[in-house]
């Protein structure tokens, strides 16, 4: 029995040696700059050193919504070019997930005309689902919606990631979860408000022409009027809500192809409205943030007060100038997420692809920061579709502190606990139960620190456990051996009978555990993952532990068979 | 130490009352008192927030309602020399978001900035909240079959019903236990109930094991007696085992600190009813299943 064990005791040596060298940076708290080989340290949870972790969804109901109407308005033009009138009919939303836009033709003789152009350019984006005298309805291209979803996602964590990198987070996770939700997991953030403005925000940069036909009493007496109807901004409302909510109760007064939007000031102390002044601008833009080059942070040296300066690339910039050139004297809106930031009058034509955003009154370290966010969520691109923040959880850092104090001290209590007893109650057997165990879990932490898993509160709760469980396979064990030697085998037999006979006992004890866990890491998120992630490894870790290297050690006290008692 | 030789297979009878009592009552309770959903399931905010010094709770709550801040629970943890609360805020009308940043303006007008610490958000959407509490039940749904497809493979499906009536016993007792004591129910707690679910059936196999090593030593023992024996034998395993697992949920559930309490809370109840449901459920059931399903011939 004692044949080969110098070779599997060395392997466990090289295993412990290995495991000392991983966890050492992480239990002596080595800085980057000691000149200690390994320098991975484990990677504690939000819960443990505080962070933000959200997930984010997209809304795809309303994304199906904005592209079929948007799409309608696209037919349009296209129509008119052929010389067919044509307007907006109601939009269907009967199901949300297959929303349908009616566009109503003037003369009933274009029909064929008009079906067959829109069948040449928009077969891919819409579907034809009725077609009435007059009425023709659309639905989105089943493809196209396919395409929609899986760029939406992908394009969303692209955007985010190139926000998050540029504001400087180290070890930000961003990944999708399912077809449309996106996990964020920001370990250490401090300013959180500013983090989640920094990824929340759409960023949608448009230059919209104002019409100044209609003078700004009569936008005024719109708005008392929608006031009247109920229709007014409510604290605690989206206000993207809010403007939609304006411009469909305006309908019918607004002209054609235009809109209400707002300019807004906030009062910083409050987070409350102060102001809202309407603009009326186009609805649809030819120039968005798309066609941005460049966007930085600049003072304006006569006012002192920082402005972003905007750069475009060369066919952003022919744009531009095609647009300031046909619209002198008129103002050009510049609108950021459906706010006007500002509407400078168009002077000249404007050559040369330079634009800026300047950024209403306030306190110079606020604008600041305002300009530098900005900048940075322009230079980064806007999302495709705006997110919605379903679940957020924020972990200050104090709180993270005590409550690792406190579970750390619980599980030495808690192992010490078992560690003694199973001293007394086995003795000499007991000694190598408590080698075992320590090892155990050093194992556990080599592991979560080697395959770079995350250390959670649950997780230290799963070691504590683990410890309580690993016991058990030497329990198995060793309740077996003293059972045979009461039956009368010798000693050397007992432990040889003793370990084969729970083999399989362990294994199969371990593996309906480890199919709980399994269930766990696949339906948990965040700390109860690590949770499961703990736990899983800590029942491979136990597996080798409490009977390959306490057969060892076995082996190497029992020696050769001479040995007639045994300290069990 | 004498050979003990109890008949558990002949308590099963009057235990598996006493279980369904528990069940019955469990259900009972959920349509009377209903479960305490946490933030995680039910959607909502909550904050925990710590204040330098002590302050007036009922002026506090006063000034959340004046702001219109739905507060739907307000609960101090630890002791109160501590200044520790838990805040829940609910609202279907109002963006979540915003609601929580009225929230620290809110705070920050009436206590002032550096008075006061918030030590942690939680901000679950009503949808998430719903498919969370969706994915839980269909985890621990997921758990228990997996389960029971390894014990038919790899033992007999005459072990399945036994153990999984066990684990549905701890399962549903201990979500009884929340009920009555009116805990909060979070992920955390659906973790612990994983966890000891694992462990239960852990304990189950391990007597399974040595039933059908009794099997195939004495082929000519009824099935009542081989599991008897098979339950004497193992006892004082399971009684250590338990022990110990118990000993560290204890240790862990006084000294763990808050955030782990509940978790903890319901691991220690889980131990106690995994021993019991194995000893007295899971393995006699077997014994039970075979005289009337499987009949030896």
């Amino acid at each position: 029995m004692a044949r080969g064990w110098y070779l599997r005791f060395s392997l466990l040596m090289l295993f412990v040696i290995g495991a000392l060298a991983i966890s050492t940076p992480t239990f002596f708290n080595l800085n980057e700059k000691s000149s200690f080989p390994v320098k991975t340290k484990i990677n504690l949870g939000l819960d443990l050193q505080g962070g933000l972790y959200m997930v984010l969804g997209i809304d795809f109901n309303k994304v199906y919504k904005d592209e079929v109407v948007n799409y309608a308005k696209k037919v349009q033009v296209t129509l008119k070019e052929i010389g067919v009138e044509s307007s907006l009919g109601e939009t269907i939303t009967a199901d949300l997930k297959d929303p349908q836009q009616e566009i109503i033709l003037s003369n009933t003789q274009d029909k064929t005309k008009a079906l067959d152009k829109i069948k040449e350019f928009y077969s891919y984006p819409l579907r034809l689902t009725s077609d009435s005298e007059t009425k023709l309805v659309f639905g989105l291209g089943r493809e196209f919606v396919k395409e929609i979803e899986s760029t939406a996602l992908s394009k969303s964590i692209e955007v985010i990631r190139n926000r998050i990198d540029e504001f400087g987070v180290t070890e930000p996770e961003i990944v999708s979860q399912g077809e449309d939700r996106i996990v964020v997991q920001l370990p250490g953030v401090k300013d959180i408000n500013r983090a989640k403005d920094l990824i929340g925000r759409t960023a949608k940069l448009e230059f919209k022409i104002v019409n100044d036909t209609i003078p700004q009493a009569t936008l005024n007496d719109w708005l008392l009027k929608a006031k009247e109807a109920k229709i007014e901004y409510k604290k605690g409302e989206r206000f993207s809500d809010y403007v939609k909510g304006i411009n469909e109760f305006l309908k019918n007064d607004l002209p054609k192809g235009f809109e209400i939007a707002f300019s807004k000031t906030m009062s910083k102390a409050t987070n409350e409205i102060t102001n809202l002044e309407p603009y009326l601008v186009e609805s649809a833009s030819l120039l968005t943030g798309d066609a941005l080059q460049e966007a930085i942070v600049r003072i304006d040296q006569q006012e002192n007060r920082p402005y972003v300066a905007l750069e475009f690339k060369p066919n952003g910039a022919k744009l531009f100038e095609e647009l300031t050139g046909a619209n002198i004297g008129k103002r050009l809106a510049i609108v950021l997420d459906g706010n006007v930031y500002s509407a400078p009058m168009v002077q000249s034509k404007i050559a040369g692809g330079s634009a800026q955003i300047t950024l209403g009154a306030g306190d110079y370290n606020a604008l600041i920061t305002e300009a530098r966010d900005l900048a940075l969520v322009l230079r980064a691109g806007a999302l495709p579709v705006e997110l919605v923040f379903e679940e957020q959880r924020i972990v200050g850092p104090s709180l993270g502190a005590d409550a690792i104090g406190k579970a750390q001290f619980a599980s030495m209590v808690g192992s010490l606990l078992v560690l003694v007893f199973m001293m007394i109650y086995y003795r000499m057997s007991g000694a190598i139960a408590t080698a075992t165990i320590l090892v155990n879990v050093l194992f556990t932490l080599a592991s979560l620190i080697a395959f770079g898993a995350t250390l959670s509160l649950p997780g230290i709760a799963g070691i504590a456990l683990t410890v309580g469980m690993a016991v058990d396979g030497n329990i198995i064990i060793y309740e077996r051996i003293r059972e045979e030697i009461r039956a009368g085998m010798t000693p050397f037999d007992a432990v040889r009978t003793g370990f084969d006979k729970a083999f399989w006992t362990i294994v199969d004890a371990n593996l309906t555990t480890a199919l709980a866990g399994l269930c766990l890491l696949n339906f948990g998120t965040g700390p109860v993952r690590g949770f499961a992630v703990t736990l899983l490894i800590g029942i491979v870790t136990t597996v080798y532990t409490s009977y390959f290297m306490s057969k060892v050690l076995f082996e190497i006290y029992v020696g050769k068979g001479d040995r007639k008692t045994l300290s069990i | 130490m004498s050979k003990k030789n109890i008949n558990y297979v002949g308590m099963f009878t009057p235990a598996g009352l006493i279980s369904l009592a528990l069940i019955l009552a469990t259900v009972v309770l959920y349509f009377i008192k209903g479960i305490n959903y946490g933030v995680d399931f039910r959607g909502g905010i909550e904050v925990q927030v710590k204040f330098k010094s002590k302050i007036d709770v009922s002026d506090f709550r006063q000034s959340l309602s004046e702001a219109n801040i739905p507060l739907s629970q307000l609960q101090s943890i630890g002791d109160d020399s501590q200044n520790e609360f838990l805040l829940k805020l609910e609202s279907e009308s109002v963006d979540l978001n915003v609601l929580s940043a009225n929230l620290a303006t809110k705070m920050n007008e009436k206590y002032g900035q550096g008075e006061f610490e918030i030590l942690k958000t939680d901000i679950v959407g009503p949808k998430a909240g719903a498919e969370l509490r969706l994915s839980a039940f269909k985890a621990l749904f997921w758990a228990i079959l997996a389960i029971m497809i390894y014990l038919a493979l790899r033992f007999d499906y005459k072990f399945a019903p036994g153990a999984i009536a066990a684990l549905v016993h701890d399962v549903t007792i201990i979500i009884g236990v929340f009920i009555l004591t009116q805990k909060e129910f979070s992920l955390q707690i659906v973790a612990a109930l994983l966890a000891i679910i694992g462990y239960s059936v852990n304990d189950t196999v391990v007597i399974y094991d040595r039933v059908r090593e009794i099997e195939a030593a004495h082929p000519n023992l009824s099935m009542v007696e081989t599991i008897n024996r098979a339950l004497n034998e193992t006892m004082s395993r399971t009684i250590i085992t338990s022990l110990t697992v118990f000993g560290v949920s204890v240790v862990m559930l006084f000294f763990g600190g808050a955030v782990i309490h509940d978790f903890f809370f319901a691991m220690t109840v889980g131990v106690i009813l995994g021993v019991y449901s194995t000893i007295f459920i899971a393995v006699p059931m077997t014994a039970v299943f075979e005289k009337y399903f499987f009949k030896k011939v």
